[in-house]
């Protein structure tokens, strides 16, 4: 009979904690179930506590009792002491991941304590270790089921840390091809140069959708990955951007405003011996093997 | 006035004038004001050769002098206008294309007789080509063309020597140019006698170098926005740029404000031609002022919009685009991203702290440097314009941010980054934090480029590429003079066998002394000797836009 009390209690509690998300104090639990004295409470809430339904919270000086997710709590089935606390660590640190030496400050194992206790979780596929990109030696650790976060992973740029630079020459050629098509609009058009130069302007997110369409990418690119491509045009010189009055960025391909210059068009231009070229000793114009392949 | 500079302007004189004369021009470059006694004993030439030589580059107009005291002179070298010799048949390309081949023929021998006087000029061009029935050339149409070069400023009045008392070195003093009256009757006269003694004419003539120079310096914006727009917007700029000779000094940074209601009536006399323009005139203000790299700006809004042509900043435009090219040329494309984004990234540095700077502006370390917004290119343009001398101090950019803006690996990243620095197109700006307790005190590196430090660094290249192109040229003469000069010998000879009508198979005769392979040779020279003269043309041309932007003086 007590038990079903007790299970009741429980349930009524459960039942607050899941309306107030924010997590529940004393006071409001005798708010919501008044019937209850406090002597009643306190062995459910232990017992809640112990079933590991509740994360107890200090806030202000007031206890606070804020509900689990369902999924953590029986990720850990299972698991002893030590591999709690260490999931507690590792989900606390979210997307960004915890490195293991964090870990074993934090929670006071012993090193080869702790390795045994990772190595666990790992086969269970409870936890994961990810390798960061700005730094290869060190490794962070984070819930199997997350994305790791941009500045661990590096974004759609990495791929097992590694960046992948052809990927990005392919995605700027298409960016800029991509602009080009529109870029002669602006030339003569008939409707006159501020609308012409309105259709040579492609917006961040035309240029995503004309990538995604194009299917050259296997990872999803959004439209922030996008722009950093367009901004590599910009820096190339290919592009210029502007901003539309609503704040979009928009982008538009350009030409240099001359042609190459005189100086590559020489093989001096481009002579990576230019500087120790002289008129007397071993590399002079007259005898120079670039002139003489430049004039055949 | 550098070392490679030297290096040029003796080629340049060894060129057109020979050994001797670059022989003086050497020493005159490298110390300066000298007096002839001097250049005597340091050439080791002859007297009269020393004289004979300085006579030369001061006909030219490629040397000058001033007195040391009462008796003696001391020369000096003008190397930038021995480097204007290049640049010679580019005049006549501008006349041709402008004016007509009479002009060109006016021009030509004007450059070659250096100063002349207008009757001198007009008779010789005019004998010369007496017997030319095509050209059909008259000495009056001369007479005209002469008239309107003058009108137009593309020839001026040679300076007068004139003697101070009690001294007996002159001195030359500029006269303002007058467009002369030429006696047509005087002149029909001396082309029927064939000489010209009866003409009193003392005023000398030559050709006005900058005039030239203005011409190419608008060719340059105009194509320049034609290219980044399109036709109709060159045209407005071309617009842009007669109004502005009219009311501002035509080399001036910024011109004064030019009214669009004028451009308006400018652009509707060309509406048969740009129906286009006409239409949209103020629409294509707009976007030459906001796409157009700068070159122009709204400066008021009296009169339906004032605008400035900014010859300055086009400069500058133009420079770093050369300076682009180069750096992906020199370097690959990557290394040019890294170039320009350490170039267009913008920091912005405020507050203070104890004693440190960063050039001239205090720094606060504890948030020490934000960036600033990002901004599209003509806002940061136009803020640039309103702080000129802000805009460098900002430009600034840290090794990290490089790699994220041009998407490099980091290590490709770190070596192009070292690769520029060594040929000197960035600079690197290294700032230490006041040492910290922790002992671990870490230096930030600043990457930025030093716009007119690397314009040197291009000019210099430049100057170097030039003489080596001169170098070589003057090599594959020499190694080849034999066959060149029996070739014209050759020539020579068949020529006047021709005239007194020998056979036929005389001339084959004379003419098979000349072997195939040698043929093969001379025609292998002929096309190297031609590439090499066409760099020669290009290599002036990025020269100009380098001297057009020193031009005006370094504001940091």
């Amino acid at each position: 009979m007590s038990v079903k009390i007790e299970d009741q209690l429980k349930e009524k509690i459960l039942n607050v904690a899941k309306k107030n998300p924010k997590g529940i104090s004393h006071k409001d639990i005798t708010a919501a179930i008044p019937e209850v004295s406090s002597a009643e409470l306190v062995p459910a809430i232990n017992e809640l506590l112990q079933q590991e339904y509740f994360d107890l919270f200090n806030q202000n000086g007031v206890l606070v009792y804020k509900l689990k997710a369902q999924t953590s709590k029986q990720a850990v089935k299972g698991a002893d002491n030590e591999e709690k606390v260490v999931y507690n660590l590792i989900e606390e640190a979210g997307n960004k991941g915890i490195w293991i030496r964090d870990i074993r400050v934090r929670s006071n194992l012993a090193n080869t304590q702790l390795t045994k206790v990772l190595k666990n979780l790992e086969s269970k596929k409870v936890i994961k270790a990810v390798k960061c990109v700005n730094a290869s030696k060190k490794k962070v650790y984070m819930l199997y089921n997350l994305e790791p976060d941009r500045s661990i992973s590096g974004g759609a740029w990495y791929q097992d840390q590694d960046f992948e630079s052809e990927f990005v020459d392919i995605l700027n050629v298409q960016c800029h091809r991509f602009l080009s098509q529109r870029a002669d609009k602006i030339k003569n058009n008939p409707r006159g140069p501020i609308v012409g130069r309105t259709q040579s302007y492609a917006t961040a997110n035309e240029v995503q959708k004309y990538i995604t369409d194009l299917g050259i990418s296997k990872v999803e690119l959004d439209v922030e990955d996008v722009i950093t491509i367009l901004n590599t045009l910009v820096y190339d010189g290919k592009a210029e951007s502007s901003v539309y009055p609503d704040g979009s960025k928009v982008y538009r391909a350009i030409d240099p405003l001359i042609p190459a210059p005189g100086l590559v068009q020489v093989p001096c231009g481009v002579c990576p011996l230019i500087h120790s070229c002289d008129s007397t000793g071993l590399v002079t114009p007259q005898t120079c093997v670039y002139m003489k392949e430049w004039l055949e | 006035m550098s070392h490679q500079m030297g290096r040029v302007v003796s080629a340049i004189l060894e060129r057109h004038f020979g050994e001797i004369v670059q022989k003086v021009g050497d020493d005159l470059f490298s110390y300066g004001g000298r007096p002839i006694g001097m250049l005597v004993r340091h050439t080791g030439l002859p007297r009269n050769q020393v004289v004979d030589s300085l006579r030369t580059l001061l006909k030219f107009d490629l040397a000058t002098f001033e007195p040391y005291n009462e008796v003696v002179v001391d020369y000096k070298l003008l190397p930038e206008n021995v480097l204007l010799m290049i640049r010679y048949p580019r005049y006549l390309l501008q006349m041709k294309s402008k004016y007509g081949s009479e002009a060109e023929m006016l021009v030509e021998e004007l450059l070659q007789q250096a100063t002349c006087t207008a009757t001198t000029l007009l008779f010789n061009i005019a004998t010369k080509f007496k017997d030319d029935k095509e050209k059909s050339i008259t000495i009056l149409g001369l007479k005209d063309m002469f008239i309107s070069l003058v009108t137009a400023g593309y020839i001026q009045q040679a300076p007068v020597a004139e003697l101070k008392e009690g001294s007996e070195i002159p001195t030359l003093i500029p006269v303002a140019t007058i467009v002369p009256d030429l006696d047509s009757r005087a002149l029909l006269q001396a082309m029927n006698n064939g000489h010209i003694n009866d003409i009193k004419d003392n005023i000398y003539w030559r050709v006005n170098y900058d005039r030239f120079h203005l011409d190419f310096r608008d060719e340059i914006m105009i194509k320049a926005i034609t290219r980044r727009i399109d036709e109709n917007a060159g045209e407005l700029m071309r617009f842009l740029l007669e109004k502005m000779y009219l009311t501002s000094a035509p080399w001036a940074p910024e011109s004064s404000p030019l009214c669009a209601v004028e451009l308006r009536e400018r652009c509707r006399s060309a509406a048969t031609d740009k129906p286009l323009l006409h239409q949209f005139v103020d629409q294509y203000l707009k976007v030459l002022e906001e796409n157009g790299g700068g070159f122009v700006r709204r400066v008021g809004d009296a009169g339906s919009g004032q605008f400035a042509v900014r010859s300055r900043h086009a400069a500058l435009q133009l420079v770093l685009c050369a300076l682009e090219h180069c750096v992906t040329e020199r370097l690959g494309s990557k290394a040019a991203r890294i170039f320009r984004s350490s170039n267009l990234e913008r920091l912005i540095v405020t507050g203070k702290v104890e004693g440190k700077t960063l050039r001239g502006r205090p720094i606060r370390w504890s948030n020490h440097i934000s960036k600033e917004l990002e901004k599209p290119m003509n806002v940061a343009m136009h803020e640039a314009t309103e702080h000129d001398e802000l805009i460098y101090t900002k430009k600034y950019i840290e090794e990290d941010d490089i790699q994220k803006n041009a998407m490099l690996v980091n290590k490709e990243c770190k070596q192009l980054t070292y690769k520029l620095m060594e040929e000197h197109f960035i600079s690197v700006q290294p700032m230490r934090k006041p040492a910290s307790a922790g002992g671990l005190a870490k230096a930030i590196y600043l990457y930025h480029v030093k716009l007119h430090n690397v314009a040197y660094t291009g000019l210099e290249m430049c100057y170097r590429s030039l003489h080596n192109v001169l170098r070589r040229a003057a090599h594959e003469r020499s190694a080849h003079a034999r066959l060149v000069d029996k070739q014209r010998r050759v020539r020579t000879i068949v020529h006047g066998m021709r005239l007194r009508g020998e056979p036929q198979r005389n001339i084959d005769d004379v003419e098979e002394t000349l072997t195939p392979p040698e043929l093969a040779v001379l025609q292998g020279v002929e096309k190297r000797l031609k590439q090499l003269s066409t760099a020669e043309l290009e290599l002036d041309r990025n020269l100009f836009i380098f001297k057009w932007y020193f031009m005006y003086p370094y504001v940091e």
